[in-house]
Order: structure tokens, then sequence, then C-alpha cells
């Protein structure tokens, strides 16, 4: 099985698969726009309590969260033309790229949706009784006093969201889409050196989810600077590795527990 | 002045306030005493509307409105003439203590920042804090905390500002310095309703005292009237548990 | 081509024959999982030398890579590590004798182990410090304490969080048709491919993975609620 293990051939195929990092990062900021438009939604009538909406929305998350996102990924692609077809859209010239960024998209946007009901409903009920006992409109306290405090708490979550998220495109492949992963089985298959290409591919994955990591929580830091220093640093030393912590803290609150 | 007319308020089936009828003077501090459960802390914040009073009417200087039909306009306004300091302080937790201060003069009135910030900062220092500027609430004391409350109430220069239990989250020893500043404005003649369990305070400061129970107003009075010759029963009991050395004091 | 309801019956009769094999892989990651999870962040937790610092790397690595990669690196890897050692020490045993589905056993209890040593993790420091110092001073041993006092909480806090590692762990399993595995996701493309029905059956196989998760919750939040009795209307 394969050729015998050389070292030089990591090296080799870093920028090989590097060239199709553009692709993974497309896919990974178009689902991300879509998924955080979905989200609000999504959340919005969960959080007004708005009656059918509210039910459709739960629904929408129920089986967002309950399937895998590769039956996800199969059902909108040979489904959407389908259900489209009788409305009279035809998607069967589509590029595929369009139902990956779909089904990725309102995948996370389920994730999304359950970041933002939970941010915002931890913001003390008191910061907005303030704001409108000072006199200010619903619309300003929500602007300008709920969501800049939710933004804060939202960001380790949105971290963990982002990085999963990426680690999921490594799924695209299967419909035909040349991101990293397809273009390392390309390699593995063309060179049959497979394990210097999937470990190469492996630490591209793990420097892109390592920055993304510390730039989100670089972030967070700096959007939560008003919380006591004090506390921070008694928190990093009761838990050791804050950073895992966070993630930890991260998929309780939006219940996305293994990913992929 | 301040005209609260038939005021009255049910949580589920639960009866909070019945009827109350109240009127507070330009100047004047009222203080209003009773058992938890009796309906005082919804009563203030039925004022500016932070609960919404079932029925009745409130009247703010010049602005009068109908609870039961108050529109969206209404409640703004009857909100931007009045001004609240919370139990639980309810900074702006992502705002330095300034710009807590210069929030609403910004959002709401809508002062050049210039300005804004002139006034904020004399305000702060007449709290004694113009050395915290720049501090986020999670780094001052409850005392600082609830003293940037009350400049934030000052600064709207409200008609009257509405203390809900102004010093009950407090550590003892920081009371003092809060109940301090209260009595400073109070001296400057604004317009207050205080919520307090605070008698010393109440004796030394209110011009009238209130006393609240079951949802209805039970006895009003001078301090001197409600705690040295209280008329009804309940609120004799109320002072006997509360505060048991007024038996002794005089 | 129109949507064929009656289609989706079939396509989910056929697939449920692949369920054990899902459950399977789910079950052994899981409870493989669990264990490593459970080493690793006592390792880390009790900051013990080497142990903790080789913890943190692996977890680390494993959640900064997609699942997909781990098993390919444990399927083209492994034979090549075994393979060279059988020669080298005059082994019999070749990786030829590993079956496919040992490959997703193997690689996938890794995955879920640096996920569970995070669960496991959160679990334990989500109980109060007070709780063990009390359970000292009431002249418990420290295993005394842990088995008694620390776990039983740990576990209560980790629950909801287990219940979605248990989930992700069963949508993971979908990528077991890397490696030739039938499961329920790789049926389903057999079920589409042969009549040429891919909506269909890919939507009988999302029924079945939208039912077994909702039976996860289900289940979860049944035993939460009985274990976590002495939490009602707490602040925790």
């Amino acid at each position: 099985m394969g050729a015998s293990f050389d070292i030089g051939y990591v090296f080799s195929f870093l920028p090989k698969l590097l060239d199709t990092l553009g692709v993974t990062l497309l896919i990974v900021a178009g689902s991300l726009l879509t998924g955080i438009v979905a989200g609000f939604l999504v959340a919005l009538p969960r959080m007004y309590k708005i009656p059918v909406l509210r039910a459709l929305s739960g629904v929408y998350l129920s089986f967002f969260r309950g399937t895998p996102i590769l039956i996800q990924l199969f059902l909108f692609y040979y489904g959407l033309p389908e259900l489209l077809k009788p409305l009279g859209f035809d998607l069967s010239r589509a590029p595929v790229m369009l139902f990956v960024i779909l089904a990725y998209g309102l995948h996370t946007g389920a994730y999304a949706a359950e970041m933002i009901r939970a941010s915002v409903e931890a913001v003390d009920r008191g910061q907005v009784e303030a704001a409108y006992a000072a006199g200010m409109t619903p619309y300003q306290a929500l602007s300008r006093i709920v969501l800049p405090q939710a933004l804060g708490i939202a960001v380790p979550v949105f971290s963990n969201l982002v990085i999963a998220l990426l680690k999921d495109t490594s799924l695209a492949f299967t419909l035909g889409v040349m991101e990293m992963t397809g273009k390392a089985q390309t390699l593995g298959t063309l060179t049959q050196h497979f394990v210097e290409t999937y470990i190469a591919l492996a630490l591209i994955y793990l420097v892109i989810s390592f920055t993304l990591e510390k730039v989100l929580l670089a972030a967070e830091r700096r959007l939560n600077r008003h919380e006591a220093r004090e506390e921070r640093v008694v928190r990093r030393f009761a838990l050791g590795k804050r950073g895992s912590y966070r993630a930890a803290l991260a998929d309780i609150e939006t219940g996305k527990g293994g990913g992929i | 002045m301040i005209e609260l007319k038939n005021i009255s308020k049910s949580f589920w089936r639960h009866e909070v306030l019945r009827n109350i009828n109240l009127n507070v003077e330009t100047g004047e501090v009222v203080v209003i005493l009773g058992p938890s459960g009796s309906g005082k802390t919804t009563l203030l914040r039925c004022v500016n509307y932070l609960e919404k009073p079932a029925g009745g009417e409130i009247a703010v200087g010049d602005f009068r409105m109908d609870c039961a039909r108050a529109k969206r306009g209404d409640v703004l306004r009857l909100r931007r003439k009045t001004a609240m300091v919370f139990q639980q302080y309810n900074l702006f937790r992502h705002k330095t203590a300034l710009e807590n201060v210069m929030e609403a003069l910004l959002v709401v009135k809508k002062l050049p920042p210039k300005e804004a910030r002139g006034r904020s900062v004399s305000l702060l220092e007449k709290v004694g804090l113009g050395d915290k500027l720049d501090a986020y609430p999670s780094r001052l004391s409850g005392g600082q905390q609830q003293r940037v409350g009350i400049a934030r109430a000052l600064a709207l220069e409200p008609e009257v500002i509405l203390f809900d239990e102004p010093t009950s989250a407090l550590d003892p020893e920081l009371v003092g310095e809060v109940l301090e500043v209260i009595r400073n404005i109070a001296r400057e003649g604004i317009t207050m309703i205080v919520v307090t369990h605070e008698m010393g305070f109440a004796r030394d400061v209110a011009n009238r005292v209130v006393f609240m129970d079951g949802g209805v107003v039970v006895e009003e009075g001078t301090p001197d009237e409600v705690f040295q010759r209280p008329r009804e029963e309940r609120t004799k009991q109320f002072l006997r548990r509360i505060t048991p050395e007024a038996n002794y004091s005089i | 081509m129109q949507l064929d309801i009656s289609f989706i019956w079939t396509a989910f009769r056929q697939i449920l024959g692949a369920i054990p094999t899902t459950l399977s892989i789910t079950a052994v990651s899981v409870l493989v999982g669990f264990l490593i999870g459970a080493v690793t962040a006592l390792a880390r937790l009790y900051r013990v030398p080497v142990l903790s610092q080789v913890s943190s790397a692996y977890v680390t690595f494993i959640r900064g890579t997609p699942m997909l990669t781990h098993l390919l690196l444990i399927y083209f890897g492994l034979p090549m590590i075994i393979d060279g050692l059988a020669g080298h020490f005059g082994w019999s045993f070749r990786s030829a004798s590993i079956p496919m589905i040992g490959f997703a056993y193997i690689s996938f209890s890794i995955t879920a182990g640096a996920y569970m040593s995070e669960v496991v993790r959160a679990g334990l420091l989500a109980v109060d410090k007070g709780q063990t110092e009390a359970a000292h001073s009431v002249g418990m041993t420290t295993p005394q304490a842990l088995r008694r006092i620390l776990f039983p909480q740990a576990l209560a806090a980790a629950l909801p969080n287990l219940s979605n590692s248990v989930i992700g762990m069963l949508h993971g399993s979908t990528l077991a048709f890397a490696v030739s595995v039938v499961d329920i996701n790789a049926k389903a493309q057999i079920v589409a491919s042969t009549n040429w029905k891919f909506f269909e059956a890919y939507l009988a196989a999302a029924l079945i993975f939208w039912g077994l998760t909702v039976l996860i919750e289900r289940s979860s939040a049944w035993i939460e609620k009985r274990i976590g009795a002495y939490n009602r209307g707490g602040v925790a």
C-alpha cells in the first residue's frame, strides 16, 4: 500500500496544497456569511417568541443539528434542483459551489442562531432597564448597550464555530469541489505517498485553526477589556490553559460537541 | 411635581398595587417604607414604566399620561423626565464611569460630546469620583459604582430621581458614603422618591415618610409623625420589628 | 425526474440494516474516547509531568484538524508502521488482516478522545472546590472524595456536553465511507446509485440520523433530570 515514507514529500506537497487554500477559505467565508444571516433570522423569532415562526425555526434547528453535514451536502446537491424545478428554477447548471456554500451556511446557521440567542440572553436584564430608565428607545438600548456586551460573550463560541466550519469543509470534495482535501487525495493517488500528503494537509489545517483561535482570543480580550482584570487572572490560574477551556465552554453553549 | 393617581398593578392574579395615590411636591424627599412584598419597589418602577401599571395616571411636571393607554412616545417622554438609581447599580458594564454618565447625554439629550463630557466630569467630581473617570465598573467598589449610578441619574436633570433600595446590595462599611451623597443632593432641592430600609437616613433626610403594606398606602406623614406617633397598628408592628431601638431612643 | 415518495420508504427499509454498523462505530469511539479523555484530562488537571504536555499536544492537534484527516492518516500510516515493525521483529502479523472497520474504530476513538478530554476537564472544573474540601473535612480520603463527591457531580455537569459529543461521533461516523465501511451513509449511497434516486435515499438516511439524534438528546435530558435532581432550582 503506497510507496515508502519520505519526509521530503511533506514539504513538497505543502505549496501544492496551499494553492487550493483559497477555495477552502472561500467556502468558509461564504458559509459564515450565510450562516450569520440565517442565524439572526432564526434566533429573532425565538427571542421575541413569535408564534408560528418560532416553531418553524425550532424544526430548522433540530434538523440541521440532528443530521450529519455529509448527508446535508448530498441532500442539497441532489434535492435542491428537484425541489425548485416545479417552481420554475433550473439549477441543473448551477455551480457546485452554490450548493456547498448553501449547505454549510444553513448548517452553520443552526449553531449561529443558538450562539446569538444565548449571548443576548446572557446580558444582565438590569442593563436594559438602566438604558430604558435613562430614556433610551428599545433600538438604542439594543444597539448601544446589549449588542456590544453580547458580542464579547459570543466571541469564544464564534471562534469554535469558525474552526468547526473550517474542518467540516474537508468534506466538500465529496461533491467534486477541488479544495484542500480533494487536492490532497489527487496528490496521494498520483504519487502513492498518501501518508505524506495527509500529514501536510493536517499541518495546514492545524496552523489555520491555531491562528484563527489566537486572533479571536485577542478580539475577545479586547471586547471584554471592561471586565475585571483580577478575575481574569484568577480564572486563568484556576483553569490552567485558558484557550481550551474557552473552547470547552463554547461547546457547552452551542452544542457543537464533536465536530468533524 | 409628581402625581400618581389610582395606580394599580397585578402579577398574574396577585394584586401588588391597589389604587395608589401619591403626590410629591417639587424639592420634596419622600421615603417609602414597608415590609418586603408590600409593593414599594413595584410602585417605584411603575413611575418610570419599568413595570407597566394596569391602570391609573402618572403626571410628572407638565406631562400627564394615562397608564392603560400609554403609547411608546409617552413612555419615552415619561422616562426622560425621571431617572432611576438601582439596587444592583446596573452600570453599563462595557463603559467607563465617565462614559456611563455621558451615555444618555449623548444619545438621549443629544448634547455635543464636549459639553456632555464637561458636565459628566463635574458630576463625577461632585460624587467624589473625579479620580475614577476612566475606570470600568468591574474595577470599582459597590459604593463607588452606586455613586456613579447617582451621577448618571443627575446628568439627565430629571424632575425626580427614583432610588430603589440604593444601599441594600452594599457591604455595611460602604453604605455611609452613598447615603452621604444622597443626603447632599437632597439638600440641593432635588425631588426624590426613595425606597430604603435605612431608618436613620429616612428620619434625617425625608420630608415625608410613606408606609406601604399589602399594595396600599397604610399611613403617611412627617418622619416625626410616622416614627414617633404611628397611628396604624401595622405601622407600629413594622417599626418594632425593623428598629427595636426606636422604642428606646427617645 | 420527480420526487418518488414511496421510494423513500423503500430506501428507508434497506438502510435500516446499516444502523448496527453506525451504532457500533459510535459506541466504540465514545467508550474508548471517554477512557482516553479521562486519562488525558486528569493528566492535564494534575499537571503530571510529560504526560500533561503530551496530552495537551494531542488535544490541540486533534481539535485543530478535520476528523477525516485522522482517519486517512491511520488508514495509510498504521499499516506502514505495523508492517515495518513486523518485518523488523519477524512477526507473522500483517496489517492486511486488520478489518476495514478496525481503522474506523481506532481513528474515531482517537478523535473522540480529544473532545472527551475537554468534556471531562470542563466537568471536573465545574465542581466547586469547596466540595472536595468539605469531603476532606469530614474525614474522607482523596479516593473517597473523588469517587463519592467529585465524580458524581462532575458527571452531572458534563452530561449535556457528553451528549453533544456522542451526537458528534454519531454524525462523524458517516466518514467511514472513506475506508469502504458500509454504514448508514454508505448504504444510502449504494441504494441511491443502484436505483438512480439520490435525493430519496439521502432523505431516508437523514430521517434515520435525525431520529437517532433526537433519541440521544431525549435520553440525555431524561438522565440529566434524574441524576441532576439535587441541582434543581439552583444557580449551578
